[in-house]
């Protein structure tokens, strides 16, 4: 640590530390323009001279890069002298480029308002303080722009003017950009650049969303430049703490477990291929998924419940069963749709002046307090009308961006309606996920003919499965809502509890077991088990059983050729012995 | 079998454009054709400095000098000189203004005032024969380090004999070489500065192209001492020449063991690579040198980390110039004591105390012997230019002259006897720079000189720091104006601020010091400016733009009854009148040229 006077007053810091730092701590502003704290100090501005005198001698320096070594110097960073040259400075900017704002700003700070030198260029930005060449260079790593030609023809440019290769489009070089000389411009509505670099929301590092668990930031590895070129880096020079890992990969993990929950949950039903609610083509037409994550106060929106264009629909049409209930698709109820449907035009009715119509089927509202929400909904002045949605039109414009006709029979009028209104929300079914049958096939559990997965016994073991050790939670056994499905994920819970507490398994007494000297090895059990209990031993040359999985259903028994498999309790002699004793 | 007389062709760059190749080769036909092979040689040498008289010849052991010689002189110059034994008069040098012919390469002024030291072998060696060098004392330095000194001994040698760098900034080397065998690391490196840019100085090319072997010997010395196993020369591409010698030196040292592993047996290995720059001044600069040598461009970088800490891939680097390292062998053969006896001031204290040993000056401008000199530090302008340099040429006066090239200032007559050190020189607003010297008369405008010098260093900015790039360009930009008679009062104080301001906030030397035409012509030739501004006179008319062009009708009529030859001379059309006429000259469609001053036979026209 060396002492040093900085305009009167002392700072101790720590040797090389540079002036522009130590006056920095002390809260003496020095200007600067082609500094970055990012960046090796490149010192060709010179708009951050200080004097540093020694004793009588006194030497102008720059103090973005001067590294204070000396304990008895005294700096001064706005002397006559300095501010002297800074003027002038200044002065010769604004002829070179009067256009930069920054330029012009520190030029009036200093009373500099005029130039007395002839302007080149009265559009000119550039004050070639090599930013965006350093950044790109140096940080970014891609080497695309540089310096072209010396003195005053010297100019930022891509090699040889073309388009450079190395380039990745990232507006870094805009980014840094004092003056504005650089900006990135979206061609031929291709997005090019978005407000990168500022560890924003749209940032290649960020909090995915604000319930995100765990709730820290993530690399966008597509779009991140370190995952580019190996270079910028920034946010691990940024954070404090080094917690960024650029190393970090997706793992795949095995991990021995004696119970299984399975809580996989649903997909939604695409309405896309139901043309006529034009789904996907129409302006304002939107899934139920779409619209609660409008409401979200995280949303692009803020949670406002708007048009494309920005406007408060004037009325909107809630069209319950899109996808269930429907012979062409799921034939099931998808059970939430309407109570959330309600929920929707509660929340219209309460942020917005909107005329809601909900388009039902029948009104399921089963649970409790729920018929109440309905009644309050009614008395709210929403317009129920019994009778599905039948087709959705635009009204004016290709897109409907004007507005919507939705067409529907009111059955308890036996009438056929049309609706004007500006925003169609669809409530679609919940479906299985398309990976369910895969999920199935590994877990060894089974799954219905909507794809759902079966429960051991729809009333007596709601939660368990054909196999031992596997639960089931929440949509994935078939549709439900919030309440039912955390009941059913704590019963899952409770269950995988249940085993893991004993410490021990207990077993029926009647399983198959294999007589080893007699197994020839052919291995026909092994596809047979419906319960994957018995596999082949390599070394030995014989199927093994495995007792906790087996279920005694004796398939592999009266399959065995060798007559090796006997299932216990039930050999054959056992069960001669019964006949026998039947019919004796 | 030694040969009677040497025939010592000068086949220096100078010399060589002025066709001393085909001399060489006539030279030798005749010889052959005179069957005096076995007695005479002819022998190809490095540049002898006076290239004014080129092509030269000089005849040893008796050193008599022919100079401006042609083909045809050839076999005369054998059948006289070789054959006869009877040198031949008029091919000799005769001094301006005097008729008798000095025989003796010697005796000449040119030659006389001189003292030989960094070019020791001028015009005495083969620069491609290794064994040539090696006759002289070549590499016996080196041998000598190697074996009988440690680096230590070697460096206290170099800092005792107060040698500084002769590549224009004058830091004492024997401490830089100390600071970069202190500095941290294993692998080090040492540079030859051979990036010679000013215009009008060649004492490097000449020193590589005439006697390569001493850069090399004294990179090799350097490299023991501070302990470095790779050195590297960078050349500019315009120098072809100095390349080539280099290239066949570096061949010959490789292969006599003085370059490459374990010289002498003493397991010191040191080997020297060629890099080419591609010739921007600003690559003289250490830092600018040093990028451009790891092939990045040629800018500088601030140097509050020294070179010799951080310097060519951030690794410790010595760089000295050419002149530097070909003083160093010299140094170690002929001791502190002898070196230290010559020049100016004590630096047995203070390595800054004083300017030691000889320094190379490339004379040029208006001076009768143009060419390359090497004198001992603290002669006086007066005896470098009049007798040395032989005077100003047509007997007129001198004004001044620049020192330290392109960014050097401007001395007056007031500081003729100025004596030629790195502090006076600095101390007057010049330098010693790279060693560069125009001498101007009175025929010179001093603004517009300080517009040309200010022209070559704009235009060899390399732009990266403000002050240099936009500085610079005002600058020029206001002595154009003044120089076109559009120059304001408020000019003189607005260029003495940005030559203060370019000085103090550029990045580098070369920002830091190319003011200095301006700022000592403002100093000593303040009054030009003033009349240049007020008068809008040019007093040497020089600046066109300024010039009035009238003609006297007196004497156009009575000495050339109207000739009439301006009148058909001038590209505008601008002077009218009938044959035998008095001619006039009509000023508005005068572009003034001058064409018409320089084609009157009869002084009729004249300038104001």
């Amino acid at each position: 640590m060396i002492k040093v006077t900085i305009d009167g007053r002392d700072i101790e810091v720590k040797e090389e530390t540079t002036i522009l730092n130590a006056a920095r701590e002390l809260g003496i502003k020095i200007p600067t323009l082609c500094y970055s704290e990012f960046l090796e100090p490149y010192a060709v501005c010179r708009i951050c001279l200080c004097e540093v005198v020694r004793g009588k001698r006194s030497r102008l320096v720059t103090a973005c890069n001067y590294p204070l070594r000396d304990a008895s110097v005294s700096i001064l960073t706005n002397s006559a002298r300095v501010r002297n040259l800074r003027k002038l400075n200044l002065e010769l900017l604004l002829a070179q480029a009067p256009a930069a704002k920054i330029v012009q700003d520190l030029a009036a700070e200093y009373g500099v308002t005029k130039t007395r030198f002839p302007i080149k260029n009265p559009d000119e930005k550039c004050i070639l303080c090599g930013l965006c060449v350093q950044v790109c260079e140096n940080l970014v790593g891609a080497g695309a722009i540089g310096f072209s030609s010396r003195g005053s023809k010297r100019e930022v440019s891509t090699p040889w003017g073309v388009e450079p290769e190395t380039c990745i489009l990232c507006g870094a070089c805009a980014h840094f950009c004092p003056t504005g000389h650089i900006v990135m411009t979206e061609e031929a509505d291709e997005r090019i650049l978005h407000s990168e670099l500022t560890l924003g929301p749209n940032a290649a590092i960020s909090i995915p969303f604000r319930q995100a668990i765990p709730n820290v930031p993530r690399i966008d590895v597509e779009h991140c430049i370190h995952f580019k070129t190996g270079g910028c880096e920034l946010c691990s020079k940024v954070c404090p703490k080094d917690c960024i890992d650029y190393q970090m990969k997706d793992e795949i993990e095995d991990i021995d477990v004696g119970a299984i929950v399975v809580a996989t949950g649903f997909q939604d039903f695409d309405p896309t291929p139901l043309k006529q609610y034009g789904y996907g083509k129409y302006a304002n037409v939107l899934s139920s998924i779409e619209f609660e994550q409008m409401n979200n106060a995280a949303s692009p929106t803020g949670g406002a419940i708007v048009l494309e264009n920005g406007e408060e629909p004037r009325s909107v049409a809630i069209l319950h069963c899109i996808g269930s209930r429907d012979e062409n698709n799921h034939k099931y109820c998808s059970r939430v749709c309407c109570m959330y449907a309600l929920k929707f035009a509660h929340l219209i009715k309460e942020k917005t002046t909107a005329e809601v119509y909900q388009l039902y089927i029948d009104m399921r509202a089963f649970g409790k307090g729920y018929e109440e929400f309905y009644h309050r909904l009614l008395e709210e002045g929403v317009n129920v009308i019994r009778g599905k949605g039948a087709e959705i039109a635009p009204i004016g414009g290709k897109f409907g961006e004007e507005g919507l006709l939705v067409r529907c029979e009111d059955t308890l009028i036996s009438k056929f309606r049309e609706i004007p209104v500006d925003m169609v929300v669809l409530c679609t079914a919940l479906e299985a996920r398309d990976d369910s049958a895969d999920l199935a096939r590994k877990l060894n559990i089974s799954k219905g003919a909507d794809g759902w997965f079966i429960e051991a016994h729809p009333k007596l073991a709601p939660v368990s499965t054909t196999t031992d050790g596997v639960f089931l939670a929440g949509v994935c056994q078939g549709p439900k809502d919030i309440p039912d499905a955390v009941a059913q994920g704590t019963a899952a819970a409770g269950q995988a509890m249940k085993l893991m507490t004993v410490g021990e398994l207990f077993l029926d007494a009647a399983y198959a077991a294999i007589t080893d000297e007699i197994c020839s090895g052919c291995r026909i059990c092994n596809g047979l088990c419906p319960y994957n209990a018995i596999s082949f031993l390599e070394d030995k040359k014989v199927s093994e059983v495995n007792a906790a999985m087996c279920k005694a259903c004796g398939t592999c028994a009266a399959a065995c050729p060798s007559g090796a498999i006997t299932a216990r309790h039930f050999t054959d002699d056992q069960i001669y012995a019964q006949i026998e004793a039947i019919f004796a | 079998m030694p040969y009677r007389a040497n025939m010592m062709v000068c086949a220096g760059t100078g010399c060589v454009s002025n066709h001393s190749l085909e001399l060489k080769q006539a030279l030798e036909e005749e010889i052959q054709k005179r069957g005096l092979t076995d007695e005479v040689q002819v022998v190809p040498t490095g540049c002898n400095g006076f290239c004014g008289a080129g092509p030269i010849v000089v005849v040893q052991p008796d050193g008599i000098f022919y100079q401006l010689l042609k083909v045809k002189d050839i076999p005369y110059l054998v059948e006289e000189h070789l054959l006869k034994g009877r040198p031949v008069p008029r091919l000799m040098y005769v001094p301006p203004e005097e008729k008798t012919p000095i025989p003796k390469m010697n005796d000449i002024g040119f030659f006389k005032g001189q003292m030989l030291v960094a070019l020791r072998n001028r015009g005495m060696i083969d620069p491609e024969n290794i064994d040539d060098y090696i006759a002289r004392d070549g590499y016996r330095s080196l041998a000598k380090v190697l074996t009988t000194m440690t680096p230590d001994e070697v460096i206290g040698v170099i800092k005792a004999s107060g040698l500084r760098g002769r590549g224009g900034g004058g830091f004492p080397t024997g401490i830089k070489w100390e600071s970069c065998k202190k500095a941290e690391g294993d692998i080090k490196y040492v540079i030859c500065n051979a990036d010679e840019g000013d215009p009008g100085a060649f004492m490097d090319r000449s020193i590589i192209e005439g006697d390569p072997h001493s850069v090399l010997e004294g990179m090799a010395i350097g490299a023991y001492a501070i302990g470095v196993s790779q050195g590297y020369i960078y050349v500019r591409i315009e120098y072809p020449l100095a390349i080539q010698r280099f290239r066949i030196a570096l061949k010959q040292a490789r292969d006599y063991g003085l370059l490459g592993d374990n010289i002498f047996g003493t397991g010191f290995s040191f080997d020297v690579d060629i890099r080419r720059g591609a010739g921007a001044f600003v690559c003289g600069e250490s830092t600018a040198l040093m990028a451009s040598v790891e092939g990045r461009p040629g800018e500088p970088r601030a140097k509050y980390i020294h070179t010799v800490e951080h310097g060519l891939w951030n690794r410790p680097t010595c760089l000295n110039n050419v002149e530097t390292w070909a003083t160093v062998p010299v140094i170690i053969l002929r001791g502190v004591e002898w070196f230290t006896s010559i020049g100016t001031g004590d630096v047995s204290q203070n390595p800054w105390g004083g300017s030691k040993g000889t320094k190379v000056f490339s004379l040029a401008g208006k001076i009768n012997n143009t060419g390359l000199v090497e004198v001992p530090m603290g002669i006086t302008l007066r005896e470098m230019i009049y007798d040395v340099g032989g005077g100003i040429p047509k007997g007129r006066k001198f004004k001044a002259v620049q020192t330290g090239g392109p960014s050097g200032g401007f001395l007056p007559t007031e500081l003729l006897d100025l004596q030629v050190d790195y502090e006076q020189l600095t101390e007057a607003g010049s330098m010693m720079g790279s060693g560069g010297m125009v001498v101007m008369d009175e025929d010179n405008c001093m603004v517009d000189m300080a517009k040309y010098f200010l022209t070559f260093t704009q235009d060899e900015s390399c732009g990266k720091c403000t002050p240099c790039r936009e500085g610079t360009l005002q600058m020029l930009e206001i002595l154009k104006r003044i120089c076109e008679g559009k120059g304001v009062p408020e000019d003189i104080q607005l260029l003495e601020d940005l030559s203060h301001f370019v000085i103090d906030a550029s990045l580098c030397a070369l920002g830091g010091s190319a003011p200095n035409p301006v700022l000592t012509s403002l100093r000593y030739f303040r009054d030009e400016y003033i009349t240049h501004i007020r008068d809008k006179k040019c007093p040497a008319h020089i600046c066109r733009d300024l010039n009035v062009y009238t003609i006297d009708p007196e004497l156009c009529l009575v000495k050339g009854h109207g000739c009439g030859v301006c009148r058909r001379q001038c590209p505008d059309s601008a002077i009218v009148g009938e044959k035998n006429q008095v001619h006039n000259i009509d000023q508005e469609l005068c572009k003034k040229c001058g064409v018409c001053l320089d084609v009157c036979k009869f002084d009729a026209v004249k300038v104001a």
